[in-house]
């Protein structure tokens, strides 16, 4: 995996952040606002119980990835994962 | 049911099991470990965020208004995209500034203003009260709830019946225990850092007891009451088909404004509520932490909340769709269903909750009104206290019960009129107030605190406006016409729709209002007003957080400095002797400590800075930095700015420019080519003028008596500072300054060494001063003086390097006179030595005498201006001629004084002797004397030629033999006679010959120059080449013959001059033709 600079890192966690609040709001929710059920389970709820999954996942891999680049910048092995 | 006094047991099992674990936490920090420097730990205590609201109010609001409830939660999700950048930073700050709650924080930033710190307190104390209520409300409810009889419990709730007694209230109760654990957790002792492990050991503890215990209920609920969540969702649906609203967006209870404002306020509030600012902030032990705690915070409370709905929707289900009692279905189900272990173990589940966010938030909540409230009051009135850390560790523990009994206190007011979780958003509003300030202060360099203050106090009116007075009103405390009609009967001041703006719910309709004057008074009277002097000074330190940071050079002194021991002092009133040796002990660490066991000068001010931040981790930073001024002012020290040596502020670049400014200028003096002591004058002049010296004085080294005598001084007239000479010894500055060739530099008089300097130095009233060699190629040569009468410290580093380079200037000066005089005095001897070269030259001969036959030719070239050769011809008598060559050794000034005293003697006496040998031998007893006293000799040929007899008689003094040509048998044969040099025997026999001279003979008299004439291989000219250059060139005149013979000699060494003197004289007698 190629080390992007900090500054694309931080700027491609804005966007997530930015994508993160319009996945959570009018009108993207709209499409899933429906009177619909899977497995019995409104569409709604679904949506948000695995959306907020899901941003918690990348999170996760963040997290992993910044680990991997303070690790990378104390042995300055240059070898990324 | 269950009895009291289990419940009581229990619970109290439950809190010395907590205390036990915070105890060991805090045990094992003392002894070096920590049992909270981990991310889980980190992120277990983030999850204080998870309150009673979170346990029993978030099923209550799914059951009540639906799927909102999660915004709660999902916006600090999203906020945790941010942690590595804002939550870091802030840590980060807070680290490097020794920041202790956000009040500090905030105060921090905008220039410790204590005022600032004041507001964001008692705002942050009344936006947190309701929320403290909350905490109060669940606790007491729940204890009821378990030990009532559920028929009691739901005919009335807690105030017709209480649970412990008739007369005594469950919250009050509960109130007095929590803020009991609140002391003993966060105020046990006073602590330097203000950060509590055993604390946090608890928190992190209680967030694993209420996740298992709600994710139990869960469990129960969902499979064991229902058959799963799909189960659970169609029997609702097929129950309850008219609220399928709370499982959707858009209706009535859940706008998108709402959606969209619910989700600001959490992101909001799990960073800047108070009690999260603790936790994330002043409790952080690593940055790293804050990497794991990004997802592991939202991934705990997306399992908390994973069963709400179901739990929500099943107690709907199985309570017939009566919500009265939503909020505590978490309890009901298991209680009703015969499960009351379960019902115990969820309510340990809210009891932690609660207890968790009660601790935490009245720990933080104490030492902000301490730091921010408490502090600045005792030190405004000046409040004389002995021991001042037992009278900080007792208002904490008072702060902490204070703050828990104003939330009992609403409680009381508003408790039942409102759903737990409406209660908390009234605080999560209250919370977000301090975010434009705060985020701002940290990306914002123009950030004002004119703008953070009048932000911050029109959104918390606002707040107070919008959501506090209809708080009030519900609970009917004040009188509903306000709501109605507004203020005065203005209806544009209706809170709940404040200027018209209607059609909103509560919450988005005060988010909009309160940020928009809160956000735009901070924008605005930021950009209109400058940033204040002490405001500047903290912006780097929040803003440049991840900017490596260049030490500034130290702008500021300390006059009449406390020693190390009166800051240990100092520190120790305030946090204890203990905490004050530890702190002292790290900071000297790897200090230089000179002999009186002080710091340097430049130290100081840097110890004050510690001395400040270490107060301010026990106080806060604005009341630390009130005590340190204070302090400073009892004992009569202030600070002062360093002097400013190069008339500009702060910037060391721009100083250095001032620097070149000066230097340029002295070295235009210097190179001016006035006076010396014209040249010494400007420059003191300079330093005098530039710097606002008193007295400036150069003073040089005199060999003779070996002093430094005074050469210029500017500035005051001091008869001892100024005029007197100065005796080379150690004993004072200047005498080691000049000694030693290294500045000396003494920048406060009121501690000297060498008391004979000390004597003279007090006596002129002198603040401070400093010495500097004057150096000629590293050699002192004198000393360059300054002296302060007025400001101490104003030699600094950068000051005395300039003043090293000034003295370097003077010594370039000195120079260049010593060079000039020199230069003077060569030419002055050069024109004497034209004199004298143009009178050696008048003591040749100028002209030839007649004589019939007879052509003469001569001339003297000396090698020098003057010269040792002579040469003479004179008519002794009518028909006799005199022909003398001589060569004094030597070719200097005595060598030309000795030919022309040869010559008077020649002149005066040879004529009246009658032949060349008396003549000879006369000249050397003559000289004898003086040749003897200069060691000088002299060579001389003399010859005598009588026209009539065309006799030649001569005599020779050790003199080169002349050589004559035979025209009869065209060769050259030498004439010989002996005799020895003049100057070495008194009384001299010379020998006389004669010889005869026929018609076309030639004779050459000479001096050894041109014999000895050299060329580049080491050759003589020689006497075999100039007898033959003589055979070749007889048909010339005398006159042509010496040129030629000259150009020869020149051709032959190469070079225009010659070494040694050169004379030739030629006679030719003419030839018969």
């Amino acid at each position: 995996m190629r080390s992007p600079s900090p500054v694309r890192l931080k700027e491609t966690w804005v966007l997530c952040f930015i994508l993160g609040i319009i996945m959570l709001n009018y009108p993207f929710l709209e499409i899933f606002n429906k009177p619909v059920t899977l497995f019995g389970i409104p569409l709604l709820v679904l949506y948000l119980t695995f959306g907020w999954l899901f941003s918690i996942f990348v999170i996760f891999l963040f997290s992993r990835y910044l680990g991997s680049v303070s690790a990378e910048s104390d042995n300055h092995s240059g070898d990324a994962e | 049911m269950i009895s009291i006094q289990l419940i009581t047991v229990l619970s109290i099992a439950y809190f010395v099991i907590l205390f036990g674990v915070a105890y060991y936490a805090d045990w094992c920090r003392e002894h070096g470990r920590s049992l909270i420097a981990n991310a889980h730990v980190y992120s277990l205590s983030i999850a204080v965020y998870c309150t009673s609201w979170t346990f029993y109010g978030s099923v209550g609001r799914a059951a009540t208004s639906g799927i909102d409830f999660l915004l709660i939660y999902l916006g600090p999700t999203l906020m945790a995209f941010s942690w590595w950048f804002l939550l870091r930073k802030m840590v980060r700050v807070s680290k490097e500034q020794n920041i202790v709650s956000i009040g500090d924080f905030i105060s921090s930033r905008y220039g410790k203003s204590a005022f600032l710190g004041a507001i964001v307190t008692i705002f942050a104390v009344i936006g947190i009260m309701p929320y403290i209520a909350l905490q109060l409300k669940a606790i007491s409810q729940s204890f009821d709830l378990l030990t009532l009889p559920p028929e009691v419990f739901r005919q009335g709730g807690t105030h017709h019946f209480q649970a412990i007694s008739q007369t005594i209230d469950t919250a009050f109760v509960v109130a007095l225990l929590l803020g009991l654990f609140g002391v003993l957790f966060g105020a046990r002792h006073l602590d330097a850092s203000e950060r509590h492990e055993g604390l946090v050991a608890a928190i992190a503890l209680e967030s694993i007891i209420k996740v298992i215990a709600f994710v139990a209920v869960g469990i129960f609920v969902t499979y064991g009451l229902f058959d799963g969540f799909g189960d659970i969702f169609s029997r609702f649906q097929e129950t309850f088909p008219e609220r399928a609203y709370l499982l959707q967006i858009g209706g009535e209870n859940t706008s998108y404004a709402r959606w969209f404002s619910l989700t600001f306020i959490a992101m909001m509030a799990c960073m800047f509520l108070p009690r999260q600012f603790h936790i994330m902030v002043i409790e952080n032990s690593s940055e790293e932490h804050v990497k794991s705690a990004m997802w592991r915070f939202p991934l705990y409370m997306f399992v908390i909340n994973l069963f709400v709905i179901p739990i929500a929707l099943g107690g709907l289900i199985l309570s017939n769709g009566d919500t009265s009692q939503a909020d505590y279905f978490v309890l009901n189900l298991p209680l009703t269903n015969n499960q009351e272990w379960l019902g115990v173990l969820a309510f340990l589940g809210g009891f932690s909750a609660s207890a968790g966010m009660v601790m935490v938030s009245s720990v933080a909540l104490a030492t902000m009104i301490l730091n921010q409230l408490a502090m600045p009051a005792i030190l405004k009135f000046r409040l004389e206290v002995a021991d001042f850390s037992i009278l900080l560790i007792n208002l904490k523990r008072f702060c902490i019960l204070g703050v828990i009994f104003l939330g009992y206190l609403y409680y009381r007011i508003i408790g039942e009129s409102y759903a737990l979780v409406n209660i908390g958003l009234i605080s999560f509003i209250a919370a977000t107030q301090f975010a434009p300030s705060l985020i701002g202060g940290l990306y914002w360099r123009r950030a004002t605190l004119k703008g953070a203050a009048t932000g911050l106090i029109l959104g918390f009116l606002i707040w107070f406006y919008t959501l506090l007075i209809p708080s009030f009103v519900r609970s009917g405390w004040l009188h509903s016409d306000i709501l109605e009609n507004g203020l005065f009967g203005l209806s544009y001041l209706r809170p709940l729709e404040l200027f018209g703006l209607s059609g909103f719910d509560i919450w988005t309709h005060s988010l909009f209002w309160t940020l928009f004057f809160n956000v735009g008074a901070f924008l605005t009277l930021s950009l209109m007003s400058e940033p204040e002097k002490q405001v500047l000074e903290q912006v780097p330190k929040f803003v440049d957080t991840f900017k490596p940071r260049r030490a500034e050079p130290e702008k500021q002194r300390i006059s009449k400095a406390p020693t190390i021991m009166e800051f240990v002092e100092l520190m120790t009133k305030f946090i204890g002797e203990k905490q004050a040796h530890a702190a002292i002990a790290e900071y000297l660490g790897d200090r230089e400590i000179d002999q009186r066991g002080s710091l340097s000068e430049y130290e100081l001010p840097s110890l004050k800075r510690f001395t400040e931040r270490t107060l301010a981790g026990s106080v806060g930073a604005a009341p630390a930095r009130i005590i340190i001024e204070n302090y400073l002012v009892t004992r009569g020290s202030k600070m002062e700015d360093v002097f400013d040596i190069f008339g500009s502020v702060n910037l060391s670049r721009t100083s250095s420019r001032e620097q070149l400014g000066v230097l340029y200028e002295s070295a235009r003096v210097v190179a001016s080519g006035a006076k010396l002591q014209r040249i010494m004058d400007d420059i003191l002049d300079l330093m005098v003028q530039q710097f606002k010296l008193d007295l400036c004085v150069i003073r040089m080294h005199d060999p003779s008596t070996d002093n430094l005598v005074v050469h210029s001084q500017r500035g005051m007239s001091s008869e001892h500072l100024g005029r007197s000479e100065r005796e080379l010894t150690m004993e004072t500055y200047i005498g080691q300054t000049f000694l030693s060739n290294e500045p000396v530099v003494v920048n406060d008089t009121d501690f000297m060494s060498k008391p004979i300097s000390a004597q003279i130095i007090h006596r002129e009233g002198i603040k401070s001063f400093a010495h500097a060699p004057i150096t000629i190629e590293g050699e002192p040569i004198g000393v360059l003086s300054a002296f302060s009468k007025t400001i101490k410290g104003i030699f600094t580093d950068e000051f005395v390097e300039m003043f090293l380079s000034l003295a370097g200037q003077v010594g370039v000066a000195w120079r260049n006179n010593q060079q000039t005089i020199k230069l003077l005095v060569a030419a002055e001897q050069q024109k004497e030595m034209e004199i004298a070269k143009t009178i050696q030259l008048g003591l040749l001969p100028n002209s030839v005498p007649k004589l019939p036959d007879v052509h003469l030719g001569g001339i003297c070239v000396p090698a020098k201006d003057v010269g040792g050769d002579y040469y003479d011809h004179m008519m002794s008598s009518a028909h006799q001629l005199d022909l003398v060559v001589a060569d004094v050794s030597g070719h200097n000034v005595g060598a030309a004084l000795l030919m022309a005293e040869t010559r008077t003697y020649i002149r005066a006496r040879a004529h009246k002797i009658p032949t060349a040998k008396q003549v000879m031998a006369s000249l050397n007893e003559f000289f004898y004397a003086d040749l003897s006293r200069a060691e000088l000799f002299i060579t001389m040929f003399y010859a005598r030629y009588n026209a009539n007899l065309k006799r030649l008689v001569y005599a020779s003094a050790g003199h080169c033999k002349p050589i004559l040509y035979r025209h009869a048998t065209k060769s050259c044969e030498r004439l010989d006679a002996e005799g020895l040099i003049f100057g070495i025997l008194p009384q001299v026999e010379f020998e006389e010959r004669h010889t005869y001279l026929y018609p076309g003979d030639l004779l050459l008299l000479f001096t050894d120059g041109i014999v000895e004439a050299e060329n580049d291989l080491g050759e003589f000219f020689g006497e075999e080449r100039l007898a033959r250059l003589v055979c070749d060139s007889v048909s010339l005149s005398p006159q042509e013959m010496i040129d030629r013979i000259l150009n020869q000699a020149r051709l032959f060494t190469g070079t225009r001059h010659f070494k040694d003197d050169v004379s030739l004289v030629v006679m030719k007698a003419e030839a018969k033709n």
